[in-house]
């Protein structure tokens, strides 16, 4: 068997050649997801946990400062140097700039190892008096910075400091916030760091991380003390910043399962197509003595053969791939996709997957092919359609999966988990596309119907090809429609990501940019002098005063009008706004005056009082009270914030605006800080769109491998249908006229296949959506119907580009050589 | 027992007035150089409106060529063929195709029908493909003759092989083609089914004015004929008219067959 075996790979290379394509395009498919996740969650981390991804050890606290355990760590044998990161802020004065701006300011290590700080220009400072800066503090080398420094009591202290070097803070989603500084540890402190968070470990030469890990977290105890490795304080960070990166891996976790999944139905039927050709071949075999079990050896091994050298194939396309891709994405994002991170378990998995997924999808189509009896050799004509055991127990699998799954599927939008979701979700696609089988058939007929009165003979024979050999047609319309409904699946669950994504962040960051006085003492004029700032288009000011709570002691409040405020914000999903006689009091306050929600608030003030009704919110938000009322409390109530509200445009000119902002508010008060939060949601917007720009290519690939399959199953079909084509050429069908015939076939198939598919996508991609996000928050659904159309038409075309080379070998067969061949 | 009329082979063909097919220098070369084979080295050769005739001669002396060629199933190499007053060998594919299906008709030895088609469609196709509807008076005289009628929703598979034979001559014969050409249409049948079939051909012809051409390698299916065309290496090599079972073996013997 193993001559026929070799002579069977050697004479059917070409045929070969169209599913080892598959097997290439699926395994690159998978490797360049997985390579991709890996870069991108690196990207991520690299970019946000810059500092904590090389160390051994952080150990941070939430409460008691940690500065007196800086000499217990450092004196532990496994450590060889701890990173103290002292934090402060101060106003700067940039030459050539009118005011002054808020600078966050951090420590640079002393150990050259625990420097994390990549430098565009000059170098990390070294003594007091100098300091290096972000690219947001917009300052260069060289510059003499004037800093101002506040104590408790608000009194002024001003140094000189020169800038040695320009921090780049590439990927950092914050990094646009504010500037930042960067100086020695003696200089943070003496800027008024009094209080220690965190502190960052090195391992001592010949030590191992897990060994600092455990000597540090021995070493320094407490109840508000977290003692990380260096990757999972990055993977905390990075959490924070993103607000949940469950989200994120559950994303990346669906796409993987369904790149396996699509891979394996792909090569599945290839090799059914490939083994319903050989029917007359492999009964032959069986002619001349060839036991079931040699056949079924024979199919295995050529399938263990080609998904072994094309997998291997496959992995390499996947890496290549994949850096294609982050070649492409990293030029110029917010997080770039840095390089390429390919781990040995992406390899491993690829050829693995490939070859297993190969040799378990021929294991169908082997069996089959044991069944075919000798005599089917010698049989003239094709044997008749299936519609027998097989049909009915796909029927019944099919059920039994389709079924359950979407209950499954239901149950996880329900519960809003994408754990339950996602396996009802693989489940009932596996039982849609068994059923397909026989679901494809009928609508095709129907379809079939309506094509014949408008398509004249051609159209009316491509109908009848296509509904009356329904194995062919359900095969080759379900690897269509596969790619079609995933296509429609992300492209729908994209557009409710994003929905979901931005209203999220509006509500996160209602503002885009807050004033905030250093007392509540910013000038009244302010609010209308910043209305004229180019760029901007709402301003509300946010008073406040300091007057007598319920329980008789002062408390500081403060006062906005409803109406101005909630016009100057994206949204108020997530801030309470007072009305007229009602305060907004946070949870914490509401439990120090054991009030609940609308009871009875009194304030008073210099003998006036107000009977206020308690509105209690679960949001961080100072007391609140309406403008009005506070007047009538406190006639002259200072100016705290100014909330304003820029124009949409690009990031870019909206981090102009912020600018502008920032000079006139330092004119107007030296002591004011400016936060741009708008800046901070476009980065974090930016970072959406590529994950699902990386999305959205590797899907790219789905479609072209549905796409293969329909070239692949026409181009089989057509050499299966050789004597056919041949005898109606001779009884006087004209070249145009096959061609139209197999154009008409492959619309008729291809359409059917990509209009159920974006139907059943879509609902997928909706129920998709609304399990992963709604771990995450507030869904919003939204079907971009544009794009949904264009699926089916481009589906469809492409179905139709497929069938032009099929088309055109089957015209160029005479129909001499047709007859002959019998 | 009547003696054989034979032609010397090479000399031109009497002209024939109400030729329905001829051939005059047929050639056909498949390969070039070394391996050229010279399939048909100059055929001259006439069939007559309404008169069956069967092409008979040794195995790869150009039976099937010559008859492809005849059918603009395939390209001459050279010379010419004329159905009626139409020159095949001018025409081009596209011609060819339209003319194949309104004035030729076809029965192969095998695989001669459409396997997703039913006999009734499979009967009607080459019409339609022109876009022609049966007549209804014609079809059913057809369909009796070849006793189909109990047949004719039934798929090629479900049929036996002296069935599927008799619903290729009923598409054959319902154009009312200018020449039916059947290619060993009795090769896959046994001796009762095949004498049926040709049975069939021949009252064709007697009853209808049908022209048939057959290729056979049975003595016996060529005494249905006329006329026997007798073939070897490519070239003419006699004829015999009103042929019975022993007069054509003993030309084929002749021929060393
Ligand atoms: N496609 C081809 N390529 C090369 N040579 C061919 C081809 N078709 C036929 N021949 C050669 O042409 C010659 C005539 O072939 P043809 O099929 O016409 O013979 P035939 O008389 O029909 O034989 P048979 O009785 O066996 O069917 C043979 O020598 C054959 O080998
Ligand atoms: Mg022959």
């Amino acid at each position: 068997m193993r001559t026929v075996l070799l002579a069977q790979l050697r004479t059917h290379a070409a045929r070969l050649i169209a599913s080892t394509l598959a097997v290439v395009i699926a395994v690159g498919f998978v490797v360049a997801t997985l390579v991709l996740n890996e870069t991108s969650r690196s990207t991520v981390l690299n970019a946000v946990g810059a500092r904590y991804v090389d160390t051994a050890a952080v150990v941070s606290s939430s409460g008691e400062p940690l500065t007196g355990d800086v000499d217990a760590v450092e004196s532990l044998p496994s450590v060889g140097a701890v990173a103290a990161a002292w934090e402060t802020s101060v106003q700067a004065d940039v030459p050539g700039r009118t005011g002054s701006q808020y600078l966050a300011v951090e420590t640079v290590a002393d150990a050259p190892e625990l420097r994390w700080q990549q430098l565009s220009d000059g170098r990390l400072p070294e003594r007091t008096g100098e300091l290096a800066v972000s690219e947001r503090a917009r300052a260069e080398v060289g510059d003499v910075l004037t800093i101002s420094t506040y104590d408790a009591e608000g009194e002024v202290t001003e140094a000189q400091a020169t800038v040695t070097g320009i921090v780049r803070l590439e990927g950092d989603p914050e990094a646009g916030l504010y500037g930042r500084a960067f100086v020695t540890e003696q200089q943070v402190r003496d800027w008024g760091a009094t209080d220690l968070y965190e502190l960052r470990i090195a391992a001592a030469p010949g030590s191992s991380d897990a060994q600092v890990l455990a000597d540090v977290a021995a070493a320094v105890t407490g109840p508000d003390v977290v003692v990380r490795s260096g990757v999972e304080q990055a993977e905390h960070e990075a959490a924070m910043l993103t607000g949940d990166s469950t989200a994120l891996t559950s994303v990346l976790l669906v796409f993987g399962t369904v790149a396996v999944v699509v891979a394996g139905l792909v090569i599945a039927n290839t090799f059914a197509v490939l083994l319903a050709q050989r029917t007359r071949e492999l009964a032959l075999l069986r002619c001349v003595g060839a036991t079931a079990k040699q056949v079924r050896r024979s199919v295995l091994g050529e399938a263990l053969a080609t998904g072994f050298v094309s997998s291997a194939v496959g992995v390499a396309a996947g890496i290549g791939l994949a850096g294609l891709i982050s070649t492409l994405v990293g030029s110029d994002s917010a997080i770039p996709l840095a390089g390429l991170t390919v781990p040995a378990y992406t390899v491993l998995a690829g050829l693995l997957v490939g070859t297993l997924v190969t040799v378990l999808a021929a294991l169908a189509p082997a069996r089959a092919a044991t069944r075919v009896a000798p005599l089917a050799a010698l049989r003239p004509v094709d044997p008749a359609p299936l519609r027998s055991r097989p049909g009915l127990l796909r029927l019944v699998l099919g059920l039994l999966m389709a079924v359950p799954g979407t209950a499954l599927l239901v149950l996880g939008v329900v519960v809003q988990s994408v754990y339950v979701g996602l396996p009802g979700g693989v489940l009932s696609f596996l039982g849609i596309v068994l059923l397909a089988q026989r679901a494809v058939p009928p609508v095709v007929a129907a379809a079939g119907g309506l094509v014949a009165r408008i398509g004249g003979v051609p159209a009316r024979l491509a109908a009848g090809n296509a509904t009356r050999n329904p194995r062919r047609t359900a095969a080759t319309a379900t690897a269509l429609l596969i790619g079609v409904t995933l296509t429609s699946a992300f492209v729908v669950g994209a557009a409710s990501t994003r929905a979901t994504a931005t209203a999220g962040l509006d509500a996160e960051f209602p503002t885009d940019v807050v004033v905030q006085g250093f007392s509540d003492d910013l000038p009244a004029s302010l609010p209308a002098t910043l209305g004229d700032v180019d760029q901007v288009v709402r301003t509300a000011p946010v008073l406040a005063a300091d007057v007598t709570g319920p329980d008789g002691e002062p408390v500081y409040v403060h006062g906005v009008d409803a109406g101005t405020a909630g016009a100057a914000m994206r949204s108020t999903d997530k801030v309470l706004l007072p009305g007229p006689g009602q305060v907004v009091v946070p949870e914490w306050a509401a439990e120090y005056y054991s009030v609940r929600d609308g009871d009875p608030f009194p304030l008073t003030a210099d003998g006036r009082s107000l009977d206020l009704v308690a509105q209690v919110t679960g949001e961080n938000q100072p007391l609140m009270v309406d403008a009005a009322d506070l007047r009538t409390l406190a006639p002259e109530p200072g100016l705290a914030e100014v909330w304003v509200m820029l124009d949409d445009a690009d990031p870019d000119a909206q981090v102009a605006a912020v600018d502008r902002v920032t000079d006139v508010v330092a004119e107007a008060d030296e002591t004011a800080r400016v936060t741009g939060i708008v800046t901070m949601r476009d980065e974090i917007n930016e970072v959406l769109d590529i994950l699902l720009l990386v999305v959205t290519g590797l899907l790219a690939v789905a479609v072209v491998i549905a796409l293969i399959g329909v070239g692949n199953t026409l181009a089989l079909s057509v050499v299966e249908r050789r004597q056919e084509n041949g005898l109606l050429r001779a009884l006087g069908l004209t070249r145009g006229q096959l061609r139209g015939l197999l154009a008409w076939e492959a619309v008729l198939v291809a359409g059917v296949a990509s209009v159920l598919g974006v139907v059943v996508g879509g609902a997928y991609g909706l129920a998709g959506a609304a399990s992963v996000l709604g771990e995450v928050g507030d869904i919003v659904l939204d079907v971009p119907w544009l794009q949904v159309a264009a699926i089916v038409v481009v589906a469809t075309l492409a179905g139709l580009l497929a069938s032009v080379l099929p088309a055109r070998r089957a015209a160029r067969t005479a129909p001499v050589a047709a007859i002959a061949a019998a | 027992m009547s003696v054989p009329v034979m032609t010397v082979p090479g000399e031109p063909p009497a002209p024939v007035a109400s030729a329905a097919v001829r051939a005059a220098g047929l050639r056909k070369t498949y390969g070039s150089g070394e391996t050229a084979v010279h399939a048909l080295a100059g055929v001259d050769v006439a069939f007559a409106a309404g008169e069956f005739t069967a092409i008979m001669g040794p195995s790869g002396s150009g039976k099937s060529t010559l008859m492809h060629c005849l059918a603009g199933l395939d390209t001459a190499s050279g010379g010419e063929v004329w159905l009626g007053d139409t020159e095949l060998t001018r025409l081009r594919d596209d011609q060819l195709t339209t003319l194949r299906r309104r004035r030729i008709g076809f029965v192969f030895q095998a695989f001669n029908l459409l396997p997703v088609l039913d006999a009734r469609e499979n009967i009607v196709l080459p019409m339609q493909l022109a876009g022609q509807r049966p007549d209804p008076a014609w079809f059913d005289a057809v369909i009796a003759r070849l006793g189909l009628r109990e047949r004719l929703e039934h798929r090629p598979h479900e049929l036996s092989g002296g069935q599927q034979q008799r619903v290729a001559i009923a598409r054959a014969l319902l154009a009312r083609p200018d020449v039916v050409f059947a290619d060993e249409p009795t090769g896959n049948l046994d001796s009762r089914s095949g004498a049926e079939v040709l049975g069939l051909l021949r009252s064709s012809v007697k009853e209808t004015g049908q022209t048939v051409v057959m290729v056979t390698h049975d003595p016996v299916a060529a005494s249905y004929a006329d006329r026997v065309v007798l073939l070897a290496d490519g070239r003419l090599a006699g004829e015999l008219t009103d042929p019975t079972a022993e007069t054509v073996l003993d030309a084929l013997r002749g021929l060393g067959a």
